[in-house]
């Protein structure tokens, strides 16, 4: 009879109870997978929109830009960085652009906004939130020429159409002030009135010309990876190939710092809540284990007895808690399949009660609630949740090896 | 100490604390049990019998004087040093059986042996022999919720005895039982004294165990009152 055996049979003498115990761990599971679940694909769609809306999960650009942007600061050969940087593992796309600000001027009135300045053959839907969200229109369809995009609440402020001129004004890289006339031909809504509101997208060529620059040169470059959690090392890779000291590469945390704050402080709220629920289970699994500790001290005290060792016994109480585990994960993992599945499929509309237009950091949130989860994390809870419930069986397993047996047999 | 003696109190004193109270269980007693003894321990509730057990078999530690089983003082011994002699060298008999009531007959009478890390195929051959021994060989399946308790008192006695102990200190082991099974468990007993040179020591109200003893230690109060050998 091994000790394992003899744990497992422990546990089905009070069925209902170990039932009861394996079931709240599982539903502990459920808890757990949806939080996580919901930050992993939530993070994941925010930092992906904040992504395509301009910067990338990684950026390329001068020095100091970050910091102050201003368009005398140029990113020299951003098309052959571009280049570059496209052959590198785990980038799936890279994008030259020039961010700056300006006025944008109509017959009626003059607003202040950001311009955004893209070629259309590198840029693409995909890549760019609002090439994705054109309404009116089309987009440009040359880096050259005189094509403006605006936003839907631009156009309103400035009662402009397609066709309509617009006249933006902002400084080249010599500080003088240069102007530039251009025509509409795409309306976008993105359902954020930060951007609706003050972007415009120019053709890159142009502006170019506009700000006296190099044919090579922008103010960065966007890139797009694979996976966002791998931001960090592709930065490092791509600082390692092109990095310069009149150039840096920053991640999508450090260009977008209010998202990836947002990000933080929700990321510290699941992980509380996730603490609470594991120390509520741990607390019932203490009960339990506990409860059954104290009800078997006479049998305790008559293995010691027979000899068996304070550490045996020690084992003995600690490898039911890991049948337990065992059995409560097997649980949660049947009773989680179901819901994990519908909400990764199927997801919760909550358009009705945050809008369509939600952001978070001017970033769109969906208000489609989805899960899903990384690799990562179904091993964190797996792990985490077994390793609780063991965690929750060594005081019980402690106070099991500590009950003096002519104490113990007493107990009628 | 008689260089037989297998257990031996020097000057023993157990005194317990009863919430304010102070009762003295054992008083400066001093006695020797040899190899091969059937003895056993009487007196009224209260004489100390169950405590001397208790101090016998490392269960319970003296408030003075010494116990020596084997020559061994167990006051000084680590508490895995104490579950080491109680697992090699002890045997257990107690009122209420006291088996471990998810295992079988078979797995009650090879718990020690496991814990002594005695291979299963030896484990096999001498749990099938001492049930054969206690007349149970065909029960070997069954759980104690699936015994009498005469049946359960013999898978107790196989479990005491198949690792071969030094002694086996046997707490009222006829209380719960009928008088036919009484007088089984006492044969099977003298038997295994008899047969095998088993050291017994019995505490006991019951007269057919004193009766049976060959020697019979009357204790009162803590002390030896009369210790009388019997041929």
């Amino acid at each position: 009879m091994t000790l394992g055996k003899m744990a497992w049979r422990n546990l089905w003498r009070r069925k209902r109870r170990t039932f009861i115990t394996a079931f709240s761990i599982g539903f502990g599971v459920m808890l757990t997978v949806t939080f996580t679940g919901t930050g992993d694909y939530g993070y994941t769609k925010m930092i992906n929109a904040g992504a395509i809306m301009g910067l990338g999960h990684v950026t390329i650009e001068p020095r100091g830009y970050n910091q102050t942007p201003a368009l005398d600061k140029r990113l020299l050969k951003a098309e052959q960085i571009r280049e570059q940087i496209l052959t590198m593992p785990g980038v799936s796309d890279a994008i030259v652009r020039i961010m700056g600000q300006a006025m944008f001027a109509s017959a009626r009135k003059t607003v202040g906004g950001m311009f955004m300045a893209i070629d259309p053959a590198q840029d693409s839907a995909e890549q760019n939130l609002l090439l994705r969200s054109l309404v009116h229109g089309h987009l440009f369809s040359s880096a050259e020429g005189r094509g403006v995009v605006v936003g839907t609440k631009m156009a309103e402020k400035l009662n402009l159409r397609i066709g309509k001129k617009l006249v933006y004004t902002t400084t080249d890289i010599y500080g003088e002030i240069v102007s530039e006339i251009a025509r509409v031909v795409g309306i976008f809504e993105t359902g954020v009135d930060e951007v609706d509101g003050a972007m415009v997208l120019l053709p890159i060529s142009s502006v170019r010309a506009t700000l006296h620059y190099d044919v090579q040169d922008a103010t960065l470059v966007a890139v797009i990876i694979n996976d966002h959690r791998r931001a960090k090392s592709v930065r490092d890779q791509i600082s390692a190939a092109v990095g310069n000291p009149q150039r840096e590469v920053l991640t999508w945390k450090q260009t977008q710092t209010e998202l990836a704050g947002i990000i933080t402080m929700d990321k510290s709220g699941n992980y509380i809540m996730q603490l609470l629920i594991g120390l509520l289970i741990a607390a019932g699994l203490l009960n339990t284990l506990l409860m059954s500790v104290l009800e078997r001290k006479r049998e305790f005290g008559v293995m010691m007895a027979v000899g068996m060792s304070p550490a045996t016994l020690f084992r003995l109480v600690l490898v039911e808690s890991f049948w337990l585990a065992l059995i409560g994960l097997i649980v949660g993992i049947i009773i989680t399949t179901p819901w994990y599945a519908y909400l990764y499929y199927v997801g919760l509309d909550f358009s009705g009660a945050i809008g369509e237009g939600y952001n978070a950091g001017g970033v769109l949130v969906d208000p489609l609630f989805k899960i899903r989860l990384y690799k990562e994390s179904i091993i964190a809870i797996l792990a985490g949740v077994f390793s609780l419930t063991l965690l929750s069986g060594i005081y019980p397993a402690w106070r099991a090896g500590r009950i003096p047996p002519v104490e113990s047999l007493k107990v009628i | 100490m008689g260089h037989q003696s297998i257990v031996h109190l020097e000057d023993t004193t157990k005194i317990y604390q009863q919430g304010k109270v102070e009762v003295c269980a054992v008083d400066r007693l001093s006695l020797s049990i040899k190899k091969g003894d059937f003895a056993s321990l009487c007196g009224p509730s209260g004489s100390g019998k169950t405590t001397v057990l208790n101090l016998i078999g490392g269960l319970d530690i003296p408030t003075s004087g010494r116990v020596l089983l084997e020559n061994q003082d167990l006051a000084i011994l680590t508490r895995s040093q104490i579950s080491a002699i109680r697992r090699d060298r002890l045997g257990f008999v107690f009122q209420a059986y006291n088996l471990i009531p998810v295992l079988t007959a078979y797995e009650n009478a090879e718990f020690v042996l496991r814990l002594q890390g005695v291979s299963e195929r030896e484990c096999r051959d001498r749990v099938m022999a001492v049930l054969k021994e206690v007349g149970l060989e065909d029960l070997e399946n069954r759980r104690p919720d699936e015994m009498s308790g005469g049946q359960q008192q013999r898978v107790a006695i196989a479990r005491a005895i198949v690792s071969r102990p030094a002694i086996v200190l046997a707490d009222e082991p006829t209380a719960n039982v009928d008088s036919a099974t009484a007088e089984s468990l006492l044969d099977l007993m003298q038997r295994l004294n008899q047969d095998y040179g088993g050291t017994f020591l019995f505490s006991t109200h019951d007269h057919r165990v004193m009766e049976r003893a060959r020697r019979l230690i009357c204790l009162k109060d803590g002390r030896i009152e009369t210790d009388e050998v019997r041929r």
